[in-house]
């Protein structure tokens, strides 16, 4: 019986005997063979586990269209986006500090290289302005690669960056006439407009309405041109050059935070989502110190 | 009373003074407890030595002045209530404990997360303040649920509380008066009449034909007759001495308060039973268990991940919001709440069986049980004697004890028979109350002491109106039963008008009526008393009485006309007429019957592996036959006794462990060491305890528990009390119980039958199993919950599942379906197997936790990732491109994020994608918990074996699918919950995972159901 007793109370035992237990040979209450075979179990079953999600994965993938997502309902309304966009939608900058601008500039100037004329010339083609570029696929045949149309960084003017001019090199910063670049996010087969093209019109936001001064837009109007669009995915139109409306601030007030909306002014797109507020439109903080 | 074997009945009382010899380590307070108990000094005293020392008149009483006096002393007559925990520590209790510290935890960091982005950010997001009080909300509701359900429970006992009597008659400066119980003192004097509650343990002085029913504290269930003398040593076997809340079923008394309040018999126990500390229930020491893995694995989970994600760069902040999302994930909120549920319904199902349980953990402690020690008077039996036996014309016959009169009958034409019946129903002063002629014979209520009543319905029931005997036979004179001729008879005239002979009809203890024979009546016949026949009926009484009956013996005398003449004056005082030379006619034995239900229901309990232990306070040989009646010494085992007496050698010659049944005298228990108890306990599988105190009921009780056993307790009195609290489920008697012993218990059986134990052990098998498969089905979706946090962190996608999302599985829709598995039958004969072995079947063990976690809930997990790639590659955003999104995903300044296709997202547009994942995720997890409830149905057998019959569980599917459908496709949800509407073929993505479910557990139950005791038994089986 006192035998059982002791064979009973292995509890009592160290702790350290649930790590490597001497007398049964038990790791973690558990012998070789029986780690062994569970670890077996689970490697056998984990890969069975993982053919199958494989599979099933594969199966998905299939279904998907390579040219055109599936769903783009959510795309109902693009986005609109400012380039450079600096730290939380906020261009902060000293008109004395150059080097509080120049990180701008460098940003611009590799933003807007695919945009220079010669790179334009040679991967794109001259289009007809004002009508929509189609390039339908004749049914089961595609009709790739599909080409795109140029967009030419001179046609931002004061704003392209070139020039010998400092005032036009630095797209303005350096003069306290900052060029914001904004770009109407791309969305597979969009159409942003039907008989007008759709432009830019960027306004004071909140009581910032003395502040924000006079506003020049590039191209003419601040129009993205329909021959831009559709766009067919980067996969079928590889080269695809995504038009962009500069605006210069040309008299805005320093040392002062301007708030500026930007929005997108089309036929086809009316209304803004009252949550997204990128949605057709973008915000940012306009900030320009200069010493007195 | 004192018939036949009542006298050996006495001559055993000699009880012990309650184990006090024994040295035992446990609980010397205890014992110090009960050892007051023996303090009882006044029985001994004079009545006069008694006034002094209570300082009090024998005729005048106390005065008014002094009563108040020892009031203010001694403070009011009533027993304190057991100390209850204050209701505000109940509701903390339930709102910190179990998860509950976990849940705050996370609603703490949330809100510190929420306080540094205040801080730090100028637009913080408000999702963490939402965050931290859907949390908390969640753990007060859960608190107040639990508080609300157990606050439930315990109000069923607020009825029962009503202990003290009420008004007492009390003589006071020599004037009776009528006051409230609670104000009696000690030195009182105090008058009490049959049907009174006894106020205090009171000194009798006088007495006029008093009897208390004592049942409630010795478990004698025999009126007790009470004298000023002292009888016996021991304060509870003396004559002189009634106890509190006690009860006075005839006559008159008055005797002196010696004790008021706590400081009574009866209270001392009550205090002993209410200072016993319990312990855990099986159940919540299960669940603590099961907190403490869970707990284990969320702070290991948490921590090490906390500890990653600093290390990969991530900060602070983020690390603390990775911090509570695995939290979140890890705890199953609703589980508790399931469990309670579960737990309630099966209360209910169980009350409406007869068992009403006190405390709702005790649900499931019956079916852990493995030993029952039950009380004998009035749970095995039915409290009630009756006739069982007859001996007349040289014969045994059978008398029906069943209750409902389905048992056997016997030859009743004979007109010894007859004769026999006269004399029953004459020589009797019983009758039936009146106004129950529409009640059963045996439901009526008798006024007259038990073995008359037994007497009465016996003949009632076989030969019809006993009134109407009566009339027909007038009586002419009688001489009630006293314990010096300890016979009683009457004398009445005869039914023929024509025979003017008086008929003399007398009762008795056997020997001395066969004393006053000179004849014998066989077949009606006279004969004369031969040695022979003497001889037969030593033996038929021997035999009687071996069975644990109380035998009286019968006879009559045709008084001869000549010297009785019609109009003799019989005088009963001074006896003028002759009481010997009669005609003995017969024997009738009576006993307490065994319930009819019993022996079913112990066969039932042994068949499950439960060992059922009589500890009755009742004489040896009584409990032994019942015990034998009832099965608790099944036919073909003896005890030691009955093995020296088969071989003719003396008891010590026998090998003890020849002997698996026992009856073990509680005097003899007394002098036992602990060890020779367990051995006894080990050793013998059938044993009997007589003659027990309640200190010896305890030390049973705990003796059971030293072995590893769960006991059950069941028992009526207020000597059962302590055991009852000791015991890991006190089952009390709902009809005969005492308050006390009720307060004690954990449960209470309303029909006071023993079969409905089984039930209980049938109830609480049931749930064990289903609440792990509850609890199986439960945590199985914490795998889907916590890998998107995993996956989320380590190849920094963007989240596929929420913390609100996982919110609503928990507590949405994982809830009704981990119900309904409280419904779910038994899978095989629950009562066929062994009792759980509470050292190794837990109810989470590592088996549950490797199905729930390592294969189930891996699939779910791949299940729900599945509909995530699917719903991102179909908007866009294919597999290959998401690891290392989660950055720029998540960073609000990027509006122009590409996807695959080259299309620009803003923030709010890919969050609402994000947000359609967590929603087609959590459709997920319901699809595949789909395929989990079926599977969790059984855990050996298969679906098909089992049927669908669960219509809770029908309902639960269907209601998890509704409840998501809800979520999903509501208007606001995408406001209130963030749940977005889903494209009705993305509801399919976790289909073939679902199927894969279904399929794989299938075949694991096949393979383990054909091979038994394999190794997926041994790895799978939980």
């Amino acid at each position: 019986m006192a035998k059982e007793d002791d064979e009973r109370k292995p509890k009592s035992a160290p702790w350290t005997e649930f790590f490597w237990n001497p007398r049964t040979h038990e790791v973690m209450g558990r012998t070789a063979s029986s780690w062994g075979l569970i670890i077996l179990f689970y490697l056998v079953f984990y890969t069975f586990l993982a053919g199958m999600f494989v599979l099933t994965m594969y199966v998905m993938l299939c279904t998907i269209d390579e040219y055109k997502p599936t769903y783009q309902d959510r795309l109902a309304i693009p986005g609109l986006m400012i380039r450079p966009k600096g730290e939380l939608m906020e261009i902060i900058y000293n008109i004395e500090d150059t080097e509080s601008w120049d990180k701008y500039i460098q940003k611009l100037d590799n933003f807007l290289a695919p945009y220079n004329d010669s790179v334009q010339a040679q991967k794109n083609d001259v289009c007809t302005p004002d009508s929509f570029f189609y390039q339908e696929d004749s049914g089961e045949v595609r009709n790739n690669p599909k080409r795109s149309c140029q967009f030419n960084r001179t046609m931002l003017g004061s704003c392209s960056g070139l020039g010998s001019e400092s005032d036009v090199r630095t797209y303005g910063y350096g003069t306290g006439q900052p060029c914001i670049f904004i770009k109407l996010n791309r969305v597979i087969g969009m159409l942003p407009g039907k008989g007008q093209a759709p432009y830019v019109s960027c306004g004071p936001k909140n009581q910032d309405t003395d502040k924000i001064g006079e506003l020049e837009y590039f191209p003419t109007n601040g129009s993205y041109n329909f021959m831009y669009y559709p766009f067919y995915g980067i996969r079928a139109q590889v080269n695809y050059s995504q038009p962009l409306v500069a605006v210069k601030f040309t008299n805005i007030t320093y040392n002062t935070d301007v708030n500026v909306e930007c929005k997108i002014i089309s036929d086809t797109i009316t209304e803004y989502s009252e949550r997204d507020k990128f949605a057709g439109r973008v915000s940012f903080r306009l900030r320009i110190n200069k010493n007195i | 009373m004192g018939y036949g074997r009542s006298d050996s009945y006495r001559v055993a009382t000699t009880q012990d003074k309650d184990g006090k010899g024994s040295p035992k380590k446990k609980g010397e307070r205890d014992m110090d407890e009960l050892k007051k108990e023996v303090a009882v000094t006044e029985h001994k005293m004079s009545v006069e030595e008694c006034c002094r020392k209570h300082n009090t008149d024998i005729v005048q009483g106390l005065t008014n002045a002094k009563a108040a006096e020892f009031l203010l002393r001694d403070g009011p007559n009533a027993l304190t209530p057991p100390p209850t925990t204050p209701e505000w520590v109940k509701f903390c209790r339930n709102l910190f404990g179990g998860f509950s510290l976990l849940l705050w935890l996370g609603a703490m960091l949330c809100f510190v997360a929420y306080i540094i982005q205040a801080i730090t950010e100028d637009e913080p997001a408000g999702d963490n303040l939402y965050l931290g009080i859907v949390l908390s909300v969640v753990v007060i509701i859960t608190g107040c649920f639990s508080y609300f359900q157990e606050a439930k429970s315990s109000k069923i006992m607020e009825s029962f509380k009503n202990m003290v009597p009420q008004q007492a008659l009390v003589i006071r400066e020599g004037e009776k008066m009528q006051i409230d119980a609670v104000e009696v003192v000690a030195g009182d004097l105090v008058e009490i009449k049959g049907g009174d509650r006894i106020p205090a343990d009171l000194r009798v002085v006088s007495a006029h034909g008093c009897k208390v029913d004592n049942s409630s504290l010795t478990g004698e269930s025999e009126p007790q007759s009470r004298s000023p003398d002292c009888t016996s040593d021991n304060p509870l076997e003396t004559k002189n001495i009634v106890f509190f809340s006690t009860n006075c079923v005839e006559g008159t008394a008055r005797g002196i308060v010696i004790f008021t309040g706590d400081r009574t018999v009866m209270g001392r126990i009550a205090t002993l039973a209410s200072g016993l500390d319990t312990g855990k229930t099986p159940i919540a020491k299960e669940i603590e268990h099961f907190i403490h893995i869970i707990t284990g694995v969320a702070v290991f989970l948490g921590l090490s991940f906390f500890i990653l994600s600093i290390i990969l760069g991530y900060s602070w902040l983020e690390a603390v919001i990775f911090l509570i999302g695995i939290i979140v994930a890890n705890v199953p909120e609703g589980l508790l709440a399931t469990v309670t549920v579960c737990l309630t319904l099966t209360a209910k199902r169980m009350a409406k069986k007869n068992c009403l349980v006190k405390n709702l953990e005790a649900v499931e402690t019956l079916g852990s049980t493995s030993t029952i020690c039950s009380d004998k008077t009035g749970t095995l039996t039915q409290n009630r004697m009756t006739v069982a036996h007859m001996w007349f014309d040289n014969q045994i016959h059978e008398a029906d004890t069943t209750e409902d009169q389905s048992g056997a009958s016997f030859d009743k034409s004979s007109a010894t028979w007859i004769a026999l019946a006269r004399i029953a129903a004459l020589c009797n002063r019983a009758v039936f109350k009146a106004g129950q002629d529409q009640f059963p014979i045996l439901k009526r209520d008798v006024a007259g002491d038990a073995s008359e009543s037994a007497l009465l319905k016996c003949i009632e029931l076989c030969c019809g109106s006993v009134r109407a005997m009566r009339d027909r036979n007038k009586k002419v004179a009688e001489i009630p039963f006293n314990s010096t001729n300890k016979y009683q008879l009457s004398i009445h005239d005869t039914e023929d008008p024509n025979d003017n002979r008086y008929l003399l009809v007398m009762k008795g203890a056997p020997e001395r009526i066969l004393d006053r024979c000179s004849t014998i009546l066989l077949q009606g016949k006279e004969q004369p008393m031969d040695e022979e026949l003497k001889e037969a009926f030593q033996s038929a009484y021997m035999e009687l009485g071996g069975l644990g009956e109380r035998v009286l013996g019968f006879c009559h005398l045709l008084m001869p006309e000549d010297q009785y003449p019609k109009g003799f004056a019989f005088d009963c005082d001074d006896v003028n007429f002759t009481t010997d030379n009669m005609c003995f006619v017969g024997l009738m034995s009576m006993i307490d019957p065994p319930r009819a239900a019993v022996p079913d229901a112990v066969g039932k309990c042994r068949s499950a592996g439960i060992k059922v232990i009589m500890v009755t306070g009742d004489h040896p040989i009584t409990a032994k036959a019942i015990a034998k009646g009832v099965g608790i010494i099944s036919e073909g085992n003896e005890t030691v006794e009955d093995i020296a007496a088969r071989l003719n050698i003396p008891v010590s010659q026998v090998n003890p462990r020849d002997a698996k049944a026992c009856v073990i005298h509680g005097t003899d228990l007394k002098d036992m060491a602990g060890d020779h108890i367990d051995d006894i306990l080990r050793n013998h599988t059938e044993i009997v305890f007589a003659r027990t105190s309640p200190q010896q009921k305890l030390i049973i009780v705990e003796g059971c528990q030293r072995g590893g056993a769960i006991v059950a307790v069941t028992g009526d009195g207020v000597n059962d009390s302590p055991a009852l609290k000791k015991a890991d489920i006190g089952v009390a008697m709902g009809i005969s119980g005492s308050d006390v012993s009720k307060q004690a218990a954990d449960m209470i059986l309303l029909d006071d039958n023993f079969a409905s134990i089984v039930t209980g052990v049938e109830e609480g098998r049931l749930i064990f199993d289903n609440l792990k498969k509850s609890i199986a089905y439960t945590l199985t979706s914490n795998i889907p919950e916590i890998t998107p946090f995993l996956f989320f962190i380590c190849a920094s996608i963007p989240l596929p599942l929420g913390t609100i999302t996982i919110l609503c599985i928990d507590l949405g829709t994982d809830m009704v379906p981990a119900i309904s598995l409280a419904y779910e039958t038994a899978e095989s004969d629950i009562m066929k197997r062994q009792p759980r072995n509470p050292a190794r079947d837990k109810l989470v063990n590592e088996r549950l936790i490797s199905i729930a976690y390592g294969q189930i809930g891996m699939i779910q997990a791949l299940g729900g990732f599945f509909a995530y790639f699917v719903i991102l590659a179909e908007n866009g955003f294919l597999p290959s491109m998401l690891i290392g999104t989660r950055l720029s995903w998540d960073d609000r300044t990027v509006n122009d994020l590409e996807d695959s296709y080259g299309q620009q997202w803003t923030y709010e547009q890919r969050k609402i994608v994000e947000y359609t994942c967590h929603t087609a995720f959590f459709v997920s997890i319901v699809v595949v918990q789909w395929a989990d409830l079926i599977v969790c149905k059984t855990r050996r057998n298969s679906v098909f074996q089992q049927g669908m019959r669960n219509k809770i569980l029908i309902f639960g599917l269907f209601e998890e699918t509704a409840l998501a459908a809800f979520l999903s496709y509501t208007p606001g949800m995408d406001v209130a919950l963030r749940m977005y509407p889903l494209k009705p073929s993305w509801w399919f993505c976790a289909f073939p995972y679902s199927l894969l479910i279904f399929v794989y557990d299938e075949i694991r139950k096949l393979i383990l159901r054909r091979n038994p005791g394999g190794w997926v038994e041994k790895e799978t089986y939980y």
